[in-house]
């Protein structure tokens, strides 16, 4: 087990440069006239467009800027975005926030769904299941561009449930309804998987043996079934966080929460190279660390499985 | 079918001869696929999901069968109006016919939708398959290269796929945003797909095949790929409709559907845009989108029963 | 049991996980509702150093923080704010400011001439890359202080250092006196210095001579009846306080928290909720509830926004004037403003804005008149394209009103017409440039200083900044520079006139709409006014109760 570790933190290495490279080329595939991108729709002056192609390098080709941002990397330096600011500023601001409401609608859409998704298997064809999978349909037809316009209409202003904005230095409770909004994605996918994998394990040998032993039906079925149906539903999780940062795109735009979706958005927008690489890497590290827990969680639900 | 992979009970796949397989017809051996034909004859859901796909799958084809307004025409005059005569679901904010739209943005989101989806299923299974399976430097490989995907925003590699792949002005861009859909959304179906066949490689008739000297082929196929494939078939029909629903996502961006095409997508998301004022606009293309997807999840729902033995 | 301990490890790292995250968020709401200040809504500002900052939201924040050489009255002429006076010798060639004495920056330093020119010399200075840097173009000597690269942008040679670090125009006469020499005459200069890149800079703001100090931006220094509270906290606030003893116009109101958003709906939902008190622009999408949502706060002003589309040049299929005749005549703006922006817009039917002096109603005459028939005979007699394209980028909420004017097109001409989407104005641009076949483009002008020049020159001229779509006719270009070296304002406006009647002769462009502001504000503030320039009069604004 420990070795396994050990070699898959090594890879992780490995993955970061192949990620930051294919990101670096993707910026540069995407990277048009990043300086009139920067100023919007006002013309940009001849001597501004020259002094900022030099100070940002953007007159050299594509291996010349990937070096000059490793360079800077490895020092430490993720380099300053086109804007003027260092980057390492603008992620502590944008990264707590987007992690604590990441954090928040993970909580919420596993366990909605997993609860929904298990009653749903054990009363398969019955109400509860027919109308788990109206939710599901209802959140599949719309979009995040469309629920969370529509929950801030509904909960933050029409009802005033909730508050309809939420800043850097949001409390749990301003995060309450966009991490509703962000969980809305995950759950259809989540709860129909769920679903799925307990309605198969129901069905399996082991529980018929446990019931067979004399065991209750609750404990079958929330210690055994369970625990064997989870392993696609952990997989979910783990990758779900990546539909996460694409919705938090969206909904931070929305509630009006600075974090990093907003600075992807814009750093895309404006073709601000080392923005981008600069957030999506730290996106990558966080991708690796989850997927290694997932593979590690493999191993504790289903003991047959093994790593060395 | 029957003719097609014929083998007896004792071989179907799970390898669990002792699980009962409903009522056994008589003498004549039969197939997996036979099986399930039969088994999926019976079933009411179905040919409910069957009907519910053709009727959009005609409705793709042929538009001019449901209506013989041109989805093109339309005028402010007509904003927010009622429905008249052939116009059933009333105008849009622009004063185009909703219900004529709805039926002509059929065929863009189900071509998207389903060669998009299939294109990931294809992608998906067989890095799944080939992680989970080979295990070590190929799992190790394949593994962090799905990590990388993952972390690409979807937006940046959104823009520049669709943007690569849309280099002429005259095209509607289906072929660009299909290929950047199906490109961008496998990697969950590939992380699932692996961890089933992870978790179906350590059963105990994987390794009793093995013994017996079953080809790694044979392996994968016959025993592997039947007893992991389920959840991945429920995310593929989930897929199909986020796929349809992300095209709007692109089209909202500015590479997406050009040149005036319509689809249900586009229309959901201009019709949010003024939601507060006027829902209809929204509320008819997304049952439409809803519909469709129900159909499918049904089909896929109904098709994986009756082939997992299990089940039954 | 080998596999059960990182399960458990699992959940006790999530669950310290969720305890930090529930801990971490310290709920601070300083801004208090009771005290005498306001909240106002504006997007994050592209900068805030004055020679670098060309959009409205960086100038209206820097407008709280500066005090202004000169201010426009209700007629848009300037007015002296922080000058005593402004003179233009015979020729309007050489100009001299007198400054009020007494005044201060927030930080304690007296204002003097050096801050005017220094500030000004780092915003010309070519290597500097000032985004506003063209207003000091005027300014005898700025070509001294740019540089070619001399093999183009693409090339491997780096462009030389520049002749000159300081403007040859700018001269210090004494502490509170200094003139401005101009490259050529030019009458309207003083509205120009009207612009938040004149602003001064206090000698804290320097590192060294002409380089500006670490960090200086984030904690401006101005000598504006504002100070900053604090630093600017990027893409969350901007709180700016009273200075005390303030020499200027004192406002009535102790300090402002400029809200920062990044989405004019979601700052829409704060303004009704009451989180935010102003808000300049009310987004179409909200327009249709604001007055049931706000009653009379709800309200609108003119604004200098002149709304567009261009005719590319090289597009050979418009380059008979009855066709570019015929489709403006398609096209119903009324319908449009009416219907689309619910009377936030109103139909243009010249080609200035309605706020500059010298406008006239109509000067594109029938050309702008909706009229379907006369435009479809037009539009066959000279064989039009039987498919345009009108290129919008989807980012600046274009599509509702590209699709509508399509729609009237394809009605009123009998041909196709569809949006062309570009998912920024930067790549419809690149397009431009390329001369790749985008149909007609769309545009937009917002002034920087109210004279009819300001949309003449750069939107007409040959080489025109915003000239996009290659317009060249030497005959406008000559009166159009005619009118700059006038003497009088009076004889500037006749020129300038005669150069827009060449326009409409030509159409190069179709006018479509004039922009207003469209602003709601809470019932915690009254007497809220919205400028030209969409920035909220500071010194007006006052709390209730």
């Amino acid at each position: 087990m420990f070795r396994y570790i050990v070699r898959r933190l090594l890879q992780m290495v490995l993955t970061f440069f192949g990620a930051t490279f294919l990101l670096y080329a993707l910026v540069f595939a995407n990277q048009k006239d990043p300086i009139q991108a920067l100023v919007g729709e006002r013309p940009v002056t001849e001597s501004q467009r020259i002094a900022l192609t030099q100070r940002y390098h953007l007159d050299e080709g594509f291996f010349m800027q990937y070096w000059y941002y490793m360079k800077g990397l490895l020092t430490g330096d993720f380099g300053t975005s086109l804007t003027g600011r260092k980057i390492v500023d603008m992620m502590a601001d944008a990264w707590p926030v987007t992690l604590r409401l990441a954090l928040i609608a993970i909580v919420i859409a596993a366990t909605f769904s997993v609860t929904v998704g298990v009653y749903s298997a054990l009363k398969r064809g019955g109400l509860f299941d027919n109308v788990s999978l109206v939710i599901t349909l209802v959140l599949l037809a719309m979009p995040i561009v469309v629920i969370a316009p529509l929950f801030q209409l509904i909960f933050g202003i029409q009802l005033g449930w909730f508050p309809p904005t939420a800043t850097r230095d949001a409390t749990v409770w301003q995060l309450l309804l966009p991490a509703i909004v962000l969980a809305c994605i995950v759950i259809a996918p989540e709860m129909r998987v769920t679903r799925t994998s307990v309605v198969e394990n129901l069905r399996a040998d082991y529980v018929r043996t446990a019931r067979a032993k004399g065991l209750t039906r609750m404990r079958v079925i929330w210690v055994h079934v369970l625990r064997n149906s989870l392993i696609p539903v952990v997989t979910l999780i783990g990758v779900d966080l990546g539909g996460l940062m694409a919705g938090a795109i969206v909904t931070e735009h929305v509630f009006n929460i600075p974090g990093v979706g907003f600075n992807l958005a814009r750093a895309i927008r404006t073709e601000d190279g080392p923005l981008v690489v600069g957030f999506v890497s730290i996106l990558v590290i966080l991708f690796l660390f989850i997927n290694l827990l997932v593979d590690l969680l493999y191993a504790a639900l289903d003991p047959r499985i093994r790593y060395e | 079918m029957s003719d097609l992979n014929t083998v007896t009970a004792a071989e179907a796949p799970g390898g669990q001869p002792n699980v009962p397989h409903g009522p056994v017809k008589k003498d004549k051996p039969r197939s997996l696929a036979g099986d399930a034909w039969a088994d999926l004859r019976k079933r009411k859901i179905f040919w409910i999901a069957v009907v519910l796909v053709a009727v959009v799958l005609v409705m793709a084809a042929w538009p001019t069968l449901f209506t013989s307004a041109d989805p093109g025409a339309c005028a402010l005059a007509n904003q927010y109006k009622g429905a008249t005569g052939g116009a059933l679901f009333g105008f849009d904010y622009q004063g185009c016919d909703i219900y004529a739209k709805v039926i002509y943005g059929a065929r863009n989101s189900i071509t998207v939708g389903v060669l998009a989806t299939l294109l990931a299923g294809v992608i998906g299974l067989i890095f799944g398959l080939s992680a989970g399976y080979f295990g070590g430097l190929v799992d190790a490989i394949l593994s962090r290269f799905i990590d990388i995907m993952l972390g690409v925003p979807f937006l940046l590699a959104g823009i520049v796929l669709s943007n690569r792949l849309s280099s002429d002005p005259k095209s509607n861009g289906i072929f660009a945003v299909t290929l950047t859909l199906g490109l961008l959304s496998w990697t969950t179906g590939a992380r699932v797909m692996r961890s089933a066949v992870i978790s179906a490689k350590n059963q105990d008739y994987v390794a009793a095949a093995r013994m017996l000297g079953s080809p790694p082929a044979r392996l994968i196929f016959r025993h592997i790929l039947p007893n992991s494939i389920a959840s991945f078939i429920v995310l593929l029909t989930l897929l199909l409709g986020i796929n349809i629903a992300s095209e709007a996502t692109l089209s909202f961006l500015g590479v997406g559907l050009k040149n005036g095409a319509i689809s249900w997508g586009i229309m959901i998301a201009d019709g949010t845009q003024f939601a507060r004022t006027e829902p209809w606009p929204l509320v008819w293309p997304a049952i439409f989108l809803g519909a469709t997807v129900l159909a499918f999840i049904m089909l896929g729902d109904a098709v994986r029963d009756a082939f997992d033995p299990k089940l039954r | 049991m080998p596999g059960k301990s990182p399960w458990k490890m699992a959940v006790g790292a999530t669950a310290i996980a969720l305890l930090a995250a529930g801990c971490g968020s310290g709920g601070s709401d300083d801004s208090s509702s009771a005290s005498n200040t306001v909240v106002i809504g504006i997007g994050e500002p592209q900068h805030l150093i004055p020679t670098n900052s060309t959009e409205s939201n960086g100038s209206e924040v820097l407008a709280s923080l500066f005090y202004p050489l000169v201010d426009f009255d209700a007629q848009n002429n300037p007015v002296p704010v922080a000058a005593e006076s402004i003179t233009a010798d015979a020729t309007s060639t050489v100009w001299t400011v007198k400054l009020k004495s007494g005044f201060t920056f927030s930080n304690g330093e007296p204002v003097t001439s050096d801050n005017y020119i220094n500030a000004w010399n780092y915003g010309a200075y070519g290597p500097n890359g000032q985004g506003a840097s063209y207003f000091f173009e005027r300014i005898k000597g700025f070509a001294d202080l740019q540089s070619k690269d001399p093999d183009g942008e693409e090339g491997p040679q780096k462009a030389p250092e520049p002749k000159a670090k300081t403007l040859e125009g700018l001269k210090k006469v004494d502490d509170t006196t200094f003139t401005i020499t101009l490259s050529a005459p030019f009458a309207g200069w003083e509205s120009v210095m009207g612009y938040s890149a004149f602003y001064p800079l206090p000698k804290a703001a320097w590192k060294s001579d002409g380089v500006l100090a670490d960090g200086f931006e984030d904690a401006i220094i101005g000598n504006g009846p504002f100070k900053l509270k604090g630093k600017w906290e990027h893409d969350a606030q901007i709180v700016v306080e009273k200075v005390a003893d303030f020499k200027g116009t004192v406002p009535k109101i102790d300090g402002i928290t400029w809200k920062i958003y990044q989405d004019q709906q979601a700052e829409y939902a704060d303004l009704v909720a009451g989180n935010v008190d102003v808000q300049t622009t009310i987004p179409i999408e909200s327009l249709a509830k604001a007055s049931a949502d706000l009653g009379d706060r709800f309200k609108k002003s003119p604004n200098s926004t002149f709304q567009f589309v261009g005719f590319p040049t090289f597009q050979k299929e418009f380059s008979d004037v009855r066709v570019r005749q015929a489709i403006s005549m398609a096209i119903n703006r009324q319908e449009i403003t009416d219907q689309i922006f619910l009377g936030s817009q109103s139909p243009a039917t010249s080609f200035v804005s309605p706020v500059v002096a010298g406008y006239r109603e109509n000067t594109c005459g029938d050309n702008c008149v909706y009229n379907p028939t006369k435009a479809k005979e037009l539009y066959t007699a000279a064989n039009g394209p039987k498919e345009m394209k009108i290129t919008y980028n989807v980012d600046g909420n274009h599509k509702a009103w590209v699709d509508a004017t399509c729609n009237q097109i394809k009605a009123s001409l009998g041909i196709n017409c569809v949006g062309g989407e570009e998912p920024k104005f930067a790549d419809l641009l690149s397009k431009v440039e390329k001369k790749q076949p985008v149909g007609l483009i769309r545009l937009g002008w917002v002034m920087d200083y109210p004279l009819m020049e300001n949309y003449l020159g750069p939107l007409y001229s040959t080489g025109g900044s915003s000239n996009y779509y290659g317009y060249s006719n030497p005959t406008f270009d000559n009166l159009v520079k005619e009118g700059s070296v006038a003497k009088t304002p009076q004889e500037a406006i006749a020129k300038w006139q005669a150069a827009e009647d060449i326009l409409a002769k030509e159409m190069p462009v179709i006018p479509l709409r004039n922009g207003q502001n469209v602003f709601g504000y809470s019932t915690k503030v009254n007497n809220v006014n919205v400028d030209l320039f969409q920035k909220v009069d500071l010194y007006k604004i006052e709390v209730v109760g």
